[in-house]
């Protein structure tokens, strides 16, 4: 079987900084992948790399067989739209949001193949089902709602299409534990069939036991690999 | 560490065992050592291309620097030099000399004095319509100058130059006509014109963002022209007004009248330029380089009123347009409708961008390369907006900032890409880079950093599974060379992060811990595991040490 | 009446010149570009019926249709000669100005060349008939053109409300870093986005040939006129534009009543100085989200 996302030598950076240090990584379907590290050490840097919105970067990238890295030096963003149309879903660290739109809008905005487009009100429903709250604010537009409201939005729209690999950057960032649990839990209780799901997040504790597995990533470079059995007991 | 087979194996004897050894260590296997001092040298071997050493051919250099620094040749009465010239002593020669450090001027000068003599090298059979288009030239350069300044220095993105100087131009030759004012009055009258409109579409300038401003300055534009064509004093019967008293007396020769029309305008784009310089080499142009676009609130919160500089210069080159306007009038007796077209704003606007925007160096070339496009190469017909709108629309396109601008567009996109470059090829714990190593202070850090790289880099080599059995057999005592090396190196490491044994009783337990290398700060704890003898533990650490190294 | 005549001829111009004035908003708006080019597109449209035109001088759809089309086909042309090398460079807005100007030129040149300076003709495409309402005539012309600009202008903003690609030009008016993470890329929807405007001069176009005629540089007071429209009504915003065309069409029709002709856009522009002073980014500066530069 394919694996959905094989990264090789992947070298990236802003400019005369280098941020990722040729980067090894495979993943394989219906995985969850979790990784963590501290700020700055690269995990946003990876998941922009595999999104082509780096200032730069060089290395082999293949998401589901199709090479969508790029030895590329300018014009971050550039290929995104095209790359994303190859399977690739990103709820992106502070949710990038359209300030005037609805909630219903964005999840529509998130439906960007024909076939999603089609049948978005299934699609909808589905991700209401999973975030139930969202129900009641269909119609307010997102500048309007809570920090939980507006992740519940983003993480809604990146799950509108049926994308390959789920990138999930910092999906608690900014919110308050509760809630941080709920959304975390709804995140991972998404039925993957043959995607595969990768959450990069500093709070280790809410990945423990619910991934299958954990990378550290340390001033990019990917730091040691534990598996599900893996608990943490306070050390480096 | 790699699992190919050892290039280097040997056997190592013990030296001791001839005395007998108590842990039986009478042999090991191991590799042959290579000789650090390749290491040193290839990584000290010079690898850049070298060039014969010298300067770049087109650096002027002088002898003789700083032998007169008081008698110098000055711009009496101030104090200040002829040219920009820097001395220093050339280290390999020990000879002091000078050089010129902005060259500026002297492109000036030549090729202001290359339009001054022109009139010398025309070929005789154009020689008029040579000189006029330079007349028409000058008039355009010096309005272009000027709208360059606000634009550029004032960045008001104002299309409304043209019709400053037409409506100037139109209301002088009234007078003239009709009050019969003579020819040195109406580039004054003009002047006060060009105040009063200044003064009237400067206000918004300041509400308006940038292209706000552009488009309603566009809008004006088209006001004036209606205006004035559906004016029947203006002379919408005749399509302008002609009549107006001039300082070229018709009963001159044709020669002599566009002579004198070329030399005129010439002084007035002489006039324009020093308006420019003083405008903008002085303190008006200095106080607005601090509020570049975007950035006006910092300006403002550091106390810079650009409002105010932003507003004066408007209203000076306001005055200056005005006085062109008049100059027009008096020097082509009268003006056409022509000026408020759409065309000459597309036409001004083209001079400015072939130039680049914010010199006045590009305004002038822009206004050269278009009036020559435009008057001189008659016989092109229709091809000729077609060409100068196709070297705008290729300027706009290709380049940042216009002609002049090429410079400093290649230089940034140079320093990105070696940026990009070096970046690619920086490791992590190497050498420093150059913008790092200019930037730390103690410059021996730096020749530490590089022979520690090299270091690592040999003993990663010597990193075999022999070594490590062999030290897992017998942490402590006597060690093949290779084994010896790596450990030295690991034993000489600082204190900050080393790894160190930690017992919880007399025979108890031993764990890993690591140094903070702070004074008063306790060690942490590196890791769980016990280990039951102190060999093991030994070893543990031995086996941390070398996978941190094979990781950097 | 003599005042609803005036009116009827300002709301007949202001529709017009309206269209083009709301072109222009959607182009600041979602692609951040002063498209200034609005001449070309026009005079592009217009000869392109009238070539229609003189094939097929019976069929009013054809020649109206052909128009529109023309229209976008100019408005990708200056998508892809402007937009698209020059949006990711610095200092995009003030060059985008300036090719667009450029594109202004050499058009008009172009058409100099080919078509000539006389002025070209459309035939009457509503017919003429006229409508007796409260004492005032109605031509066909100028009901056609209000009815027919009302019509694109709904079509449009219904098109944009509910369609994909209306959904990916709103979405990438706010926020162009998230819009291409939801596979929106920049550079397709700028061909949409120029098609649609250019379409919108060009039926602004066929219908101001009712009145006037077709010449190389007959666009450029429609695009000063609208581009003050849309300066007035805030650049990033349909209502404002609306509204402000409405607005000034009745100080246009004041004036020529109680000034008379010459005055008109010395009042409008008076107009629009006192309402950019009161508010510097337009009617709706704040009534929508206008774009910041």
């Amino acid at each position: 079987m394919t694996e959905v996302l094989k990264i090789e030598g992947l070298s990236a950076g802003y400019g005369p900084l280098r941020v990722i240090h040729d980067l090894d990584l495979v993943i394989h379907p219906g995985e969850r992948v979790g990784i963590v590290g501290l700020n700055g050490h690269g995990k946003t840097t990876l998941f922009y790399a595999i999104a082509g919105l780096t200032g730069w970067q060089r290395g082999s990238i293949v998401l589901n067989g199709k090479q969508i890295g790029r030895t590329r030096s300018q014009g971050p963003g550039r290929y995104t739209h095209q790359i994303v149309r190859q399977g690739l879903a990103i709820m992106p660290q502070g949710d990038e949001i359209f300030q005037g739109l609805t909630v219903e809008e964005h999840l529509d905005s998130g439906a960007f193949t024909p076939e999603a487009w089609r049948t978005r009100k299934e699609r909808k429903e589905r991700v209401l089902g999973i975030f139930a709250p969202l129900r009641k604010l269909m119609k307010t537009p997102v500048g309007r709602l809570s920090g939980g409201e507006r992740r519940m939005v983003s993480i809604g729209r990146g799950l509108m299409t049926d994308a390959k690999l789920y990138l999930a950057d910092e999906p608690t960032l900014g919110l308050a534990p509760k809630i941080g649990i709920a959304v975390m839990e709804a995140l991972l209780a998404i039925d993957l069939k043959d995607s595969a799901m990768f959450i990069a997040e500093q709070n280790v504790a809410l990945l423990e036991g619910k991934v299958d597995r954990i990378i550290g990533m340390h001033a990019g470079k990917l730091k040691g690999e534990a598996s599900s059995s893996f608990r943490l007991s306070g050390s480096h | 560490m790699t699992d190919q087979a050892p290039p280097n194996p040997c056997v190592w004897k013990n030296p001791l065992a001839v005395w007998g050894t108590a842990t039986g260590n009478a042999e090991a296997p191991s590799i042959r050592v290579p000789d650090p001092r390749d290491a040193w040298r290839k990584n000290t071997a010079f690898k850049v291309a070298t060039y014969p050493v010298g300067r770049l051919k087109y650096f002027v250099i002088w002898p003789h620097h700083g032998r007169r620094t008081w008698n110098r040749t000055r711009w009496w009465p101030t104090r200040r030099n002829l040219l920009n010239i820097g001395g220093l002593y050339n280290r390999k020669t020990a000879i002091p000399e000078k050089r010129i450090l902005d060259r500026r001027p002297i492109y000036w000068l030549l090729s202001l004095c290359l339009l001054l003599i022109g009139p010398l090298l025309f070929p005789q059979a154009h020689m008029n319509a040579l000189l006029t288009a330079g007349a028409t030239f000058g008039i355009f350069a010096a309005i272009n100058v000027c709208w360059t300044l606000i634009i550029g220095t004032a960045s008001i993105f104002s299309l409304a130059t043209y019709a400053v100087v037409g409506t100037a131009a139109f209301v002088t030759s009234l007078l003239s006509i009709r009050a019969g004012i003579p020819w040195y009055a109406l580039p004054p009258i003009g002047a006060f014109i060009g105040l009063g409109f200044g003064i009237l579409i400067a206000a918004p300038a300041l509400r308006l963002d940038g292209f706000y401003y552009a488009l309603l300055t566009l809008g004006l534009n088209e006001l004036f022209r209606v205006f004035f064509t559906t004016s029947k004093q203006f002379g919408s019967a005749s399509g302008g007004l002609y009549g107006a008293d001039s300082f070229i007396n018709q009963n001159w020769p044709p020669l002599t009248q566009s002579m004198v029309a070329y030399y005129a305008s010439l002084c007035l784009l002489i006039g324009s330029l020093f308006l420019f310089r003083f405008i903008n080499g002085k303190r008006l142009g200095r106080v607005l380089r601090m509020a570049p676009e975007k950035h006006e609130a910092f300006a403002a919160a550091v106390g810079v009123d650009y409002k105010r500089a932003r507003i004066t210069i408007f209203l000076l080159t306001s005055v200056a347009l005005g006085f062109i306007g008049g100059f027009y009038a008096a020097q082509y007796r009268g003006v056409a409708y022509s000026i408020f077209d759409f065309q000459t704003v597309l036409l001004g606007l083209a001079m400015i961008t072939i130039g680049g925007i914010g010199r006045a160096e590009g305004a002038v070339l822009g206004t050269l390369v278009v009036i020559f496009l435009r008057d001189v190469l008659l016989e092109l017909g229709p091809w000729r907006y077609l060409i100068i709108g196709a070297a705008m629309l290729g300027v706009v396109l290709f380049l940042n900032n216009g002609y002049f601008g090429i410079r400093r567009q290649f230089n940034a996109w140079r320093a990105k890409k070696r940026g990009e470059w070096r970046s690619g090829r920086t490791e992590k714990g190497g050498e420093a880079l150059p913008e790092e190593a200019t930037e730390i202070n103690d410059k021996d850090t730096l020749y530490f950093r590089r022979f520690d790289k090299m270091q690592r880099d040999y003993l990663k080599e010597l990193i075999r599974p022999e070594i490590i059995e062999e030290h897992r057999r017998q942490p402590l005592g006597q060690h093949s060379e290779a084994l010896e090396r790596v450990l030295l190196y690991f034993r000489r490491a600082k204190m900050e992060d080393k790894y160190a044994l930690h017992r919880a009783g007399p025979a108890g337990p031993y764990k890993i811990i690591a140094f903070s290398g702070v004074r008063g700060v306790s060690p942490r704890l590196v890791d769980d595991r016990e280990f039951s003898t102190l060999d093991e533990a030994y070893h543990a650490v031995f086996m941390r040490r070398v996978h941190d190294l094979l990781e950097t | 009446m003599d005042i609803a005549f005036v009116i009827v001829n300002a709301v007949t111009v202001a529709a017009i010149y309206g269209l083009i004035a709301i072109a222009v908003s959607i182009t600041w708006s979602s692609l951040g570009l002063i498209n200034l080019a609005y001449g070309f597109i026009f005079s592009f449209a217009g000869y392109a019926a009238w070539l229609m035109a003189g094939r097929m001088p019976t069929n009013p759809y054809l020649i109206a249709g052909t128009g529109i089309i023309a229209g976008g086909i100019a408005g990708i042309i200056v998508c892809l000669l402007v937009f698209i090398p020059l949006h990711d460079k610095p200092a995009f807005t003030s060059r985008g100005m300036i090719a667009t100007l450029a594109i202004s030129l050499i058009g008009s040149q172009l058409f100099l060349m080919i078509f000539g300076p006389t002025s070209k003709s459309l035939p009457d495409l509503f017919g003429r008939w006229k409508v007796k309402l409260f004492d005032i005539t109605l031509t066909a012309d100028k009901i056609g053109i209000v009815v027919c600009s009302i019509a694109m202008l709904i079509g449009v903003v219904l098109w944009m409300r509910s369609s994909r690609r209306g959904l990916e030009i709103r979405a990438m008016m706010m926020n162009p870093h998230a819009a291409s993470i939801v596979g929106i890329g920049i550079r397709r929807t700028g061909l949409y986005v120029m098609g649609l405007t250019g379409a919108m001069a060009g039926l602004a176009s066929v219908l101001l040939s009712q009145t006037y005629y077709i010449a190389p540089f007959s666009g450029l007071t429609p695009l000063i006129k609208g581009v003050s429209i849309a300066l007035c009504g805030g650049l990033g915003s349909v209502q404002g534009a609306v509204i402000a065309a409405i607005l000034l069409g009745l100080v246009e029709a004041l004036t020529n009543k109680f000034l008379g002709g010459q005055y008109v856009l010395m009042t409008q522009f008076l107009f629009i100085i006192l309402v950019l002073v009161v508010r510097p980014r337009g009617i709706s500066g704040l009534v929508d989200i206008a774009r910041e530069q």
